[in-house]
């Protein structure tokens, strides 16, 4: 059995790097985008335009304070009237840092707003984007196969909007009326 | 005046009288069925046709394992050497062609449906179809949500529902014998 | 005639013939007894090597996540254990932690004591699936099977005593667990231990030392690492390619900095590496339960001062998990009310699976079945 000491691991262990630290890294490397940032309880925030999008996230990537080289989840948020949210979640295998990138969207309807693919740089981002774009009706410029991967081929639905309802489950199982067999 | 305590009645010890309640509560007189088998020699049984055929086909049921969540995780450990369904003579196949009985189990959802049915259509008849977990039965959990069909009785038509999230292995067990029981009620009807 | 080939014969490479071929197009349908569950894949075949695959899934779909807007944070639990349905209370562990991080509630030891026992034989169970399912893929049909449930259901026998419920039993609640663990839990747990141990042995006789499965698993669809990390691995699957990335030891979360441990690691990303690093985990996870077990402290197992309705004004956060199968992130994001505002998983077996094209093109049909098998998807996780 491969026993690696715990000192030889390639990548720092346990390593909580304070966000204060990679704030004041991101700012020196990438201070040409324009962001601004924020906090969540686990990771440091930053929010950024989609037309400052495929540069910043080029930045993160090929530069080497901050080499961020693992996509790990793109999550899309409605929040209704006062728009959507894309939220990216990136890891540095080398540095040990995570960060959370936001990206603020317009509200939902067609039609769809645009963002700039990241499957050039991140070949995880293929799925993840489809998911998006049939969950949400985000569109994403430059994805290579942009269909429904969840949901059937012909659909046009987008379930995680807030203004796509739940139905009621007695309408669902045809039981509007009451109970099956009981009669007012 | 003597100093003799008077005469204390003989005391009885204490039993229940119930007076006509047995009689009010014998079960009805259902007529006794007609034999179903009769012996003639020693392992030789005459019987009619209807009881052969029908105990036949009880006894060898081969379930095609249509497992889609977590139902079929359940559905295998009834499988398997803990809670052993090949005693009964269940042997799960995994082609259609030769199976007799459909277990659904899992969700259905609305994309999967026209699969179920077309592996339905696909069995020969006589067929059967055990609905097993709360999602075949009625939706289960996902009640709300349209892209799940709400019970795969919508589709397909269900001879016995097996209830749990998921169902214990004994209760698919309880399933089967259920079914095992309609086949044998339903053994004058043709087909 | 000899059996040779002669001098002369050209060794034709595929898509190379001399005469007309046509690709054959197969569908691996969403019902197979091999897919591990309703999931479809088209493979285009030249005679017997695939030259291209493209994966269909949403078989399963079931809206966890719709669903968790409109339920209570307790309520909501009752969805995604059912999402890794192999190993249903180390989802459970995780969500209850994305809800303990937005609203900053506090988890008695004991509890994270437990939770960490659960998780492992959860874990111990999942990985006893995929041993039987991926010994039955790779040719010894129905004996590793055999031998990995009755594994499995000593452990579920050892969770119902526990819990109430063999798969789900909505066991863990944010801010603890539900109930104290019964009295001779130690004694039936080490039982449970051993048998386990001694099943782990048997699995590595007869499939590690056996030549027909090395030779069919050794050198197949290998996969660097920094391939691995662009695909989106995470959990074994990158751990095979010598990237000993554990989220129990890169970002640590509950008791585990207490716990002594290793992470073992492949070598080349094959199939065979796989396999290995997942036999080799469950013993690292026995290790830890054995520990546990040891360190156990006394107290509360559930968070005394939690209200009756959990309500959380704010907060947001990205919990990352060592789920069994990867990294099992649960993003959740909350604005006030007894609801989750959104809450969506991070699944790995959906990340792991975005990556089978590359793995499968160019190997043979019956290896693009075990390649398939050695991913180790749970559909539930991968349609949500």
């Amino acid at each position: 059995m491969s026993k690696k000491a715990q000192s030889g691991m390639p990548y720092p262990i346990g390593k909580q790097v304070p966000h204060e630290e990679l704030k004041s890294v991101i700012q020196r490397v990438l201070k040409e985008v324009p962001v601004e940032f924020g906090a969540t309880s686990t990771d440091l925030d930053v929010v950024v335009q989609p037309d400052d999008l495929l540069r910043f996230v080029t930045g993160l990537k090929e530069r080497k304070e901050l080499a961020f080289d693992f996509l790990r989840n793109i999550a899309g948020v409605d929040f209704g009237e006062e728009g959507m949210a894309l939220k990216y979640h990136f890891y540095s295998f080398k540095h040990g840092h995570a960060l959370q990138v936001t990206v603020p969207l317009r509200a939902a309807g067609e039609p769809h707003p645009v963002v700039p693919s990241l499957t050039s740089l991140y070949p995880a981002a293929n799925w993840h984007e489809r998911e998006a774009h049939e969950m949400f009706g985000i569109d994403f410029e430059g994805h290579p196969n942009l269909k429904n991967l969840l949901l059937e081929e012909d659909l046009h639905i987008h379930p995680l909007l807030k203004a796509h309802p739940l139905q009621a489950a007695e309408i669902l199982q045809g039981i509007e009326s009451g109970p099956p067999g009981f009669t007012f | 005046m003597t100093t003799e305590s008077p005469a204390t009645p003989e005391i009885r010890p204490y039993k229940p009288d119930y007076g006509a309640e047995p009689e009010r509560l014998r079960p009805v007189d259902f007529p006794a069925s007609r034999v179903a088998y009769k012996v003639v020699l020693p392992g030789v049984i005459q019987t009619g046709a209807d009881t052969i055929l029908a105990i036949s086909r009880k006894s060898s049921l081969w379930p095609m394992t249509f497992g889609l969540a977590c139902c079929a995780i359940e559905m295998m450990g009834a499988f398997m050497a803990n809670h052993d369904l090949d005693r009964f003579g269940i042997v799960p196949w995994a082609s259609p062609r030769q199976s007799d009985v459909m277990i659904v189990s899992g969700t259905v959802t609305k994309k999967m449906a026209p699969a179920v049915k077309l592996l339905y259509e696909q069995m020969p008849a006589p067929k059967y179809v055990i609905s097993m977990g709360a999602c075949a039965t009625n939706g289960g959990p996902y009640t709300e949500y349209d892209r799940v069909l709400q019970g795969v009785d919508k589709i397909i038509p269900v001879d016995i529902y097996v209830p749990g999230c998921p169902p214990r292995p004994e209760a698919l067990l309880d399933g089967f014998l259920a079914l095992q029981r309609k086949i044998m009620e339903e053994k004058k009807m043709v087909g | 005639m000899s059996i040779w080939p002669e001098e002369d014969t050209k060794v034709l490479a595929p898509g190379e013939a001399e005469f007309d071929t046509v690709d054959m197009t197969l569908n691996i349908g969403p019902a197979h007894p091999a897919t591990h569950g309703v999931f479809r894949m088209v493979l285009t075949v030249d005679g017997e090597v695939v030259v291209g695959c493209e994966p269909y899934i949403g078989y399963l779909h079931r809206g966890l996540e719709k669903l968790s807007e409109n339920n209570d944070y307790r309520q909501a639990m009752g969805y995604w254990d059912r999402t890794d349905y192999l190993a249903g209370m180390a989802c459970e562990v995780a969500y209850c932690m994305a809800v303990e991080k937005l609203g900053g509630i506090e988890v008695p030891e004991r509890a994270e004591y437990i939770r960490v026992i659960m998780t492992e034989l959860s874990r111990l169970n999942s990985h006893f699936m995929f041993l039987g399912a991926f010994g039955q893929d790779v040719g010894s049909f129905g004996t590793t099977f055999t031998w990995a449930w009755r594994e499995r259901e000593r452990i579920y026998d050892l969770m119902e005593e526990v819990a109430g419920d063999r798969m789900f039993p909505t066991y863990i609640r944010p801010g603890g667990v539900s109930m104290d663990l019964p009295e001779n839990f130690e004694p039936r747990c080490r039982w449970v231990l051993d048998q386990a141990k001694r099943a782990l042995d048997e699995f590595d006789r007869l499939l590690t030392g056996n030549e027909v499965f090395v030779e069919r698993t050794r050198d197949l669809s290998p996969i660097s690492t920094e391939k691995a990390i662009q695909l989106g691995f995470t959990g074994p699957m990158l751990r095979a390619t010598g990237l000993p990335w554990d989220l129990r030891k890169a970002e640590p979360y509950s008791i585990y900095p207490r716990l002594d441990f290793d992470i073992p690691v492949g070598k080349q990303g094959d199939v065979f590496d796989r396999y290995w690093v997942r036999l080799a985990e469950m013993w690292q996870s026995i290790r830890i339960i054995e520990q546990c077990l040891e360190q156990i402290p006394g107290g509360l197992v559930l968070n005394p001062d939690l209200p009756k309705t959990l309500r959380i004004d704010s907060g947001e956060c990205y919990l990352r998990f060592e789920g069994t199968k990867g990294e099992y992130g649960v993003y959740g994001l909350a604005r006030g009310g007894n609801k989750p505002y959104r809450m969506k998983l991070r699944s790995p077996s959906f990340c792991n699976l975005s990556g089978l094209q590359e793995l499968v093109v160019g190997t043979y049909l019956a290896d693009a079945i075990i390649i398939l098998g050695s991913i180790d998807i749970v559909l539930g996780e991968v349609d949500k």
